[in-house]
Order: structure tokens, then sequence, then C-alpha cells
């Protein structure tokens, strides 16, 4: 597994690109880097100072999250954000506040994309699950508690 | 070591769904192995990216918290016949790559 180590020495340095340039990574692209901090962090809130610089979201009802009312395994969870109904849609992420790293997953939109993810998380017991958008410079968002029974009998 | 997609896009109207499933474990490196006593070492796809026609569209980051083999639905402007290009890479330097024309 020469070329795996190789990836790992090389993409923090950026000597990565070069690398693709010359044609020795088979991958088209380079891709962002990963946002570190905001994946490592303990609380929601601090979770998203870090992703967006502050954590003041007002709750709107134009965001539809669907997430099931009980969750009857907590490994999958489907989640759907639906924020089309917003303009200048400019990022979305969902965070599980009782996880041990809340933040779970952060999508941004550019071009052609619209303001829309469904996605499946993992969750380790019942919690509000919390939709963040972001939209015109600002943070909005939509709360739901999912019931988590693993093994349990739907109570 | 490529990871494998399974990627389908249709479109209504001027909007198309495209829709990835992806064949991954997503190890969030915090699940113990009860007879080590250690944890399984993490092993989660990190950046996912997706462009029409060449334009980048969605640039997605994921935590371990997203399930095993996840699925990913989004929604974009385009056509019949546009080119969607998936690229994902996970946090152990394995990547996968897909292309797709809407349909």
């Amino acid at each position: 597994m020469k070329r795996r180590s190789f990836l790992k020495g090389t993409l923090a340095t950026g000597a990565a690109a070069v690398a693709v340039n010359a044609g020795l990574l088979t991958p088209s692209t380079v891709l962002a880097e990963w946002n570190k901090t905001a994946f490592n962090t303990k609380d929601a809130s601090g979770a998203l100072k870090a992703a967006y610089g502050m954590d003041n979201a007002t709750a709107s009802s134009d965001i539809d999250l669907g997430a099931p009312a009980i969750a009857e395994n907590g490994a999958v969870t489907p989640i759907k954000v639906d924020a089309t109904k917003m303009a200048g849609v400019e990022s979305i992420a969902i965070l599980a506040s009782k996880n041990p790293f809340p933040l779970v997953c952060e999508y941004s939109f550019s071009g052609p994309a619209l303001g829309y993810v469904s996605t499946r998380i993992k969750m380790g017991e019942t919690q509000n699950v919390m939709a963040i958008v972001k939209a015109g410079g600002k943070l909005y968002k939509a709360e739901q508690e999912v019931k988590v029974t693993i093994g349990g009998c739907g109570g | 070591m490529s990871i494998k997609i399974r990627m389908r896009g249709k479109v209504k109207g001027d909007v198309a769904e495209v829709k990835a499933l992806i064949k991954h474990k997503m190890e969030s490196g915090a699940r113990m192995n009860k007879k080590t006593g250690k944890p399984y070492p993490a092993e989660f796809i990190d950046v996912v990216e997706v462009s029409i026609n060449g334009t980048k569209a969605v640039d997605a980051q994921w935590s371990g918290a997203v399930s095993a083999n996840p699925y990913m639905g989004i929604m974009v402007k385009a056509a019949k016949g546009d080119e969607v290009t998936l690229n994902l890479t996970d946090n152990t330097g394995a990547t996968g790559s897909k292309s797709i024309k809407l349909r």
C-alpha cells in the first residue's frame, strides 16, 4: 500500500497538487481540507463557532427537518434537511447534541446546488437533532427530538 | 483502495435529485474492540465534493457519525445529459470517484 502512505505524507504539505499535475495520483482533484477543530469539539455551540464563526442561530419555520420521531436503530437515522424555501442558502450542518462530537456533517453549496440534503446519521441516545442553515450570512436552525430505542419496544 | 460508489440522478423540470450510496464502514474511532480493550482505528469519509459539468456544487465534510455505507441525497439545478461527478476521500487517504450523466 505504497500509494496510501504517499498520499498521507504529501497531502498536508500541498505537494500533492504537484503530484497530481505530474500524473502520479489517479484522482482528478485534490479535495478541500477537513475542518478538524469543528468536528473535534465536544459541545454544539463550540462546534458551530468553529465551523461558522458564530453560534447564534434563529429558529426558522422555513427549514423542513425530516427526522423520525422514533429511530429503531440509532446507527442509521435518516435525516432530511430541506431549505429550498429559503433564499441564498450557503451551507447546511447537521448536529446531534448529545453525541460525543455533536457536529455530524456540514455541506456547503455553490453554483447549481439547492439547499437540500438527505443523509443517514448515527445517534447514541435519545436527543435533539439540529439542522443549521446558513443563508445570507446568518444562521437559522430547526430542531427535532428523535427517540432512539435500541433493542427496546418503541416507548 | 478505491471506494465503491453507486450514484443516480433524475431530472424533474429544471431540478435534479442526485442520490449516492457509498460502500464504506465509517468507523468513528470511538467503538471499542471488546477483546483487546482498544478502540477500532478511525476510518471514515471526511470530504465529499459534487460538481456538475465541472462546476463545483456541493462540498461536504463528514465526521464518523455519518452511518456506515452512507447515503447522500442532494438537489441541483441541471438538465438532462449534464455530467455529475462525485469525488471523495477518507481520513486514511483512500479515495473514490464516480461520474454519471443525468437522465
